[in-house]
């Protein structure tokens, strides 16, 4: 049975790699420093499940000029991906990311996406419930455009979870605060990357955090994760919390799609095992192991299993 | 050469009750001809095809005709298909739909193809639920060898 990964914003990802990247200055490109790939954290998590061998079907909204490539793209990437978009009349978005290796910094310009008309809603939601039942887990991650409600992940898993499917879920503030009223999955992954904000508060200190993700599991969740100081983590379930930190220096350049990975590497582990600190474990492994390509590919087997050494979990609580 | 190597993964399907309106929406923001016909448990029913729809907006003595130029004005062309853009898919989709496997030999599917003047063919697994489609284009792409040799 394959994942099903909802992507309901997906995007064009830009990668620029600029040494001394510096605003109001022309900087040109070869093509070696430029890329274009599938994007929408949702499509990126279906590609790295693809690397790991497993299969998906990935949905959502795609249209437009930058949806055609998106789409061609990702049915070049892999055979183990199926595509089952609803197509839409407005153009998806484009993420820009510039990468300064040379100063340690990632640059990026997302913009906010299509507007969805309620037609298309239905239209899509018609197609999640025949496509749920033949699907093993539910991924939903990455921001919703215009016109798609900050419930629907509530809304799809409550679904979901008519089949009895675990539901995985990324994703900013708003969202989490709005879905966790109607239905709550399995892992929730809170998406910090704009602004450090749950339940609508702001986080600062570690207390904070992990008071956050305690929220989240008096909800219902079974396992949160929460990345405190882009490179530490706070594990949260009914039975701890833990501290996950790494032994290395981690490249912050090289941060672009780790999240996702983080995603795909536990739903890899899920399939094997139950034990939510050994998932949560093998996510943090395969992140890390993400950091040491310059580029956004899935990171190997082998290298996940390298990073399994460079890194301490200890529990907290 | 298999289906396997060269299909196209794609599900994009409609259900038996949604409506031809909804079938133009898709063939033209997705620039296909056509697309499977699914039940509630994704199995393939049948096609539709922008042929099907304009056969059924023509006046019925047009296929005997074989030419437009026999129609005096569009007018009657207009008023059907509106007439039609309500109707489900059910009334006018071509049943049951020819469909292929992963495992069919590239040379069969083609073969279908041109006995039956199609340009899209569904490709269902073992159940005969809808996994893919392979179109024309892929087939020649794959026979002249220069894109998507086997993988």
């Amino acid at each position: 049975m394959p994942i099903l990964t909802v992507c309901m914003n997906p995007a064009l990802d830009r990668e620029f790699y600029i040494n001394d990247f510096t605003i109001d200055k022309l900087h040109r490109l070869t093509i070696e420093n430029s890329r274009m790939t599938p994007g929408g954290k949702a499509i990126n998590v279906a590609v790295d499940l693809a690397a790991f061998g497993i299969k998906s079907v990935v949905t959502g909204f795609i249209g437009g000029y930058l949806g055609d490539v998106v789409l061609t793209e990702l049915r070049e990437t892999s055979e183990l991906i199926t595509t089952n978009f609803v197509h839409i009349e407005e153009e998806i978005r484009e993420n820009i990311a510039i990468i300064d290796e040379k100063n340690h910094t990632l640059t990026e310009i997302n913009s906010s996406g299509p507007t969805i008309p309620l037609e298309d809603l239905q239209h899509f939601l018609r197609r999640y419930k025949l496509i749920v039942p033949t699907v093993r887990v539910v991924v939903l991650s990455g921001s919703l455009p215009i016109g798609i409600p900050n419930s629907i992940y509530g809304e799809l898993t409550k679904l979901a979870k008519k089949y009895n499917k675990a539901v995985f879920w990324e994703a900013k503030d708003e969202i989490i605060t709005e879905s966790l009223k109607i239905s709550v999955p399995f892992v929730l992954k809170p998406d910090f990357r704009r602004e450090k904000k749950l339940f609508g508060e702001d986080l600062k200190t570690e207390q904070d955090y992990i008071d956050a993700g305690k929220e989240i599991i008096r909800y219902g969740v079974k396992m949160a994760v929460l990345s405190y100081k882009i490179d530490y983590d706070i594990v949260v379930t009914n039975d701890g919390v833990w501290f996950v930190k790494p032994l290395v220096g981690v490249e912050h350049a090289h941060l672009l799609g780790t999240g996702d990975t983080y995603m795909a590497a536990m739903i890899y582990k899920y399939l094997e095992t139950n034990d939510l600190v050994e998932i949560a474990k093998y996510g943090y492994a395969a992140a890390l192991a993400k950091t040491w390509y310059k580029r956004k590919i899935p990171p190997t087997f082998e290298d996940i299993e390298k990073a399994m050494e460079k890194f301490k979990i200890e529990r907290v609580e | 050469m298999k289906v396997k190597d060269f299909y196209i993964r794609d599900i994009t399907a409609v259900l038996e009750d949604e409506t031809v309106t909804r079938v133009l929406k898709i063939l033209s923001r997705q620039e296909v001809t056509g697309v499977p016909v699914i039940n509630e448990d994704y199995k393939v029913v049948g096609f539709i095809s922008e042929n099907d729809i304009i056969r059924a907006a023509l006046p019925s003595y047009f296929a005997l005709l074989q030419s437009a130029s026999f129609i005096p004005d569009l007018n009657q062309f207009v008023r059907n298909l509106k007439k039609l853009s309500s109707k489900p898919v059910s009334e006018i989709m071509t049943k049951p739909a020819i469909t292929i496997k992963e495992t069919t030999p590239l040379l069969h599917a083609a073969d279908l193809m041109i006995r039956h003047s199609l340009k899209i063919l569904p490709v269902v697994d073992e159940e005969e639920k809808l996994i893919g489609v392979i179109t024309r284009m892929r087939i020649l792409e794959a026979v002249s060898g220069e894109e998507k040799t086997a993988k």
